[in-house]
């Protein structure tokens, strides 16, 4: 039989007959390998939020020094200046309106959007799971939320929904991969404007959704559009929207970097883990290991054995925590949003998929030592100790 | 032919200042098909001849030779692989493999064969026949009694068809009952299949029933009988 395939099912028997022992250590190495794949879930969500890609286009447009959506004002009027700016391929005034500016896990955003044009392009990208766009447009105070707030509040189309004082009906529900859709209820900015100001100040919104026509002239763009403002009663901060993300997600973003500790250390936990029962195996089966040379075994066999064993509880372990994260992750849909903006945490394969190789490879390596040893031992030796 | 010939064996074991002279210059002679006792105090070296003939253990100095070859001239690999093909060793105390069932524990040496999986079940089936456990392959050692525990472990010593069965004290922990049924399928298996057995035995009566018997003492061989060579089966004074 084939050197390396001849060891495997003795070391299959030697972890699914001694339940208890491997049923413990794999479940160890499942919960470490769950934090490590939920930590860097996380980490991911910030990095696709905050990290400006290459194709980035879309611009956010905020009152200077302004860092709330409560105190961020500008007049709806801006629009066309900063249409007017070259490069800028669109504007869209949005109103935020959340019932939570600080950082939290149950934050409405409402964003008052204009009538017409921005639904249909915003929704090209993402897909109405039930209610209508027509519905939509058919009443002022109708919203169209995203489908992690639709699921948190339990919303159907058609409900009605109020939130930071603004009362609403759900027209429509939709699901979307962007991050910033996920807590969010879109809604008439007409409407927003007045419920929100009190009939106050018609025609202030929060900031302006610029989206450019040459990616790689987005700062260029950016600056072109404070410097028109400049000098305005109302100057503004214009940053692509990942930074913005960045700024506004400050705090939650020191958090996540500082948990990413948590995972690496859940990493050396699974080394730990590993490491010490193969170690405790290793030193049973003395006498196994000195049987099975005498039988012709050879050292190399022995140590082939040892680290097989290390690295199945590796990929045990790692497959059971890093696709019990995935589906967790899934199931909770979790959205950090602060001052109108969201982080997501979403499930990837690579993050799962780097989960199950991590722990396997460190499980691997973390049978060499003792498999070192086992291989070394003299066979008269491993029996006068056994 | 002589099946094993050791010369000038020594084994020193060296513990701390102190040097223990196991062997002191064995000469031994064994033909080939014979069955051997040996006998001594002990302390006086038996589990260690009987290692260094298993080729799992080296000697300090001289030479063994084993159906021609020197095992002094091969590496840790290549004693491996001689052991698998030209040794089977019955231990004390059975030394069978816990997680295994009886039928994995007799399939183990014959997983390093290149034998299909059809004829390394028939040859598995075959041993356990031989030493009538056809009827336990499923059996763990704990739900064995020390008798099969043995038997099970002279099945795997002899499904490989070794030309040498090296037995160290094989009944030493067994009832009267069991000890005769281990001694009658060694014997048994030395006249039906030719195998060369040497076997560690404290027991006159078990040493009675192998053709020869050599004594050792301190390291050394002492006052073997002249003329007391030769196969079992040529001797009448073994029963059955
Ligand atoms: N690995 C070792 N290290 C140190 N001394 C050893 C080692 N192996 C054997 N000895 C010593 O060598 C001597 C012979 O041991 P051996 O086991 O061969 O005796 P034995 O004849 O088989 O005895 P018994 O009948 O009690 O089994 C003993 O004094 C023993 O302590
Ligand atoms: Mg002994």
């Amino acid at each position: 039989m084939n050197a390396l395939l001849r060891s495997v099912p003795i070391t299959w028997k030697n972890l699914s007959r001694r339940t208890l022992r491997t049923v413990l250590t794999v479940a160890g190495i499942a919960v470490a390998t769950f934090l490590f794949s939920f930590v860097e879930s996380m980490r991911d969500g910030v990095r696709r939020a905050t990290e400006a890609g290459a194709a980035e286009t879309r611009l956010v447009v905020y009152r200077k020094n302004r860092f709330c959506p409560f105190t961020s004002k500008l007049p709806q009027s801006y629009e066309r200046t900063i249409r007017d700016v070259p490069g800028v391929k669109s504007a869209v005034p949005v109103k935020i309106v959340v019932n939570n500016c600080r950082a939290s896990l149950d934050v409405v955003t409402f964003r008052g959007v204009p009538d017409e044009g921005f639904m249909e392009d915003h929704l090209q990208g993402a897909s109405l799971r039930s209610g209508s766009l027509a519905d939509w447009k058919s009443r002022s105070d109708a919203v169209i939320v995203g489908s992690a707030l639709a699921d948190r509040r339990r919303l159907r189309a058609g409900d009605r929904f109020d939130a930071a004082g603004v009362r609403t009906l759900v027209a429509g529900i939709f699901d979307s991969d962007d991050a910033q859709d996920q807590n969010v209820a879109y809604a008439h900015l007409g409407f927003l404007q007045e419920t929100a100001e009190r009939g106050g100040t018609g025609g202030i919104v929060t900031q302006f959704n610029v989206e450019v026509t040459d990616p790689s002239k987005l700062e260029d763009v950016a600056a072109a559009i404070d410097e028109r403002l400049a000098h305005d009663q109302f100057p503004t901060t214009t940053r692509p929207e990942s930074a913005f993300v960045a700024r506004a997600a400050r705090d939650v973003i020191a958090l996540v970097s500082f948990a990413g500790i948590v995972g690496w250390a859940s990493l050396a936990a699974v080394f730990a883990l590993i490491a010490n029962a193969i170690a405790l195996a290793v030193r049973d089966r003395v006498r196994d290991h000195a049987i099975l040379q005498t039988l012709g075994w050879t050292g190399m066999d022995i140590a082939w054995m040892v680290v097989l064993e290390a690295g199945m509880l590796g990929a045990a372990g790692g497959a059971i925590g890093a696709v019990a994260a995935y589906a967790a992750i899934g199931f909770a849909k979790l959205n950090f949003t602060m001052e109108g903006v969201s982080i997501g945490v979403t499930s990837s394969a690579s993050v799962t998929a780097i989960g199950i190789l991590l722990a396997t490879a460190l499980g691997a390596v973390a049978g060499l030592a003792p498999a070192w040893t086992a291989s070394r031992r003299e066979i008269v030796q491993g029996f006068r100790t056994a | 032919m002589s099946a094993i010939e050791c010369r000038n064996l020594r084994k020193d074991y060296v513990r701390g200042e102190e040097v223990i002279q196991t062997l002191q210059d064995v000469d031994i002679d064994i033909e080939a098909g014979s069955f051997v006792a040996l006998m001594g105090p002990s302390g006086s070296g038996k589990t260690t001849l009987l290692n260094l003939l298993a080729g799992i253990d080296r000697p300090t100095g001289g030479t063994i030779e084993i159906g021609g070859q020197d095992i002094g001239d091969l590496n840790r690999n290549g004693l491996a692989a001689w052991r698998s093909t030209h040794v089977g060793y019955i231990f004390q105390l059975y030394n069978l493999v816990p997680v295994l069932t009886a039928y994995e524990n007799v399939e183990l040496p014959l997983l390093l064969h290149r034998i299909t999986a059809a004829e390394r079940h028939e040859r598995v089936a075959d041993a356990l026949s031989l030493v009538g456990l056809a009827d336990r392959h499923e059996h763990y050692p704990r739900q064995l009694s020390g008798g099969q525990e043995q038997r099970v472990a002279i099945a795997r010593a002899i499904v490989t068809r070794p030309t040498l069965i090296l037995a160290d004290e094989p009944t030493g922990d067994l009832d009267r009952a069991s000890a005769a049924n281990v001694m009658d399928l060694l014997v048994r298996l030395n006249r039906e299949f030719g195998q060369t057995i040497v076997m560690v035995t404290h027991d006159p009566s078990t040493a009675a029933r192998a053709g020869r018997t050599v004594h050792l003492d301190k390291g050394k061989i002492v006052d073997e009988p002249e003329h007391a060579h030769g196969h079992a089966h040529d001797h009448g004074e073994h029963r059955k």
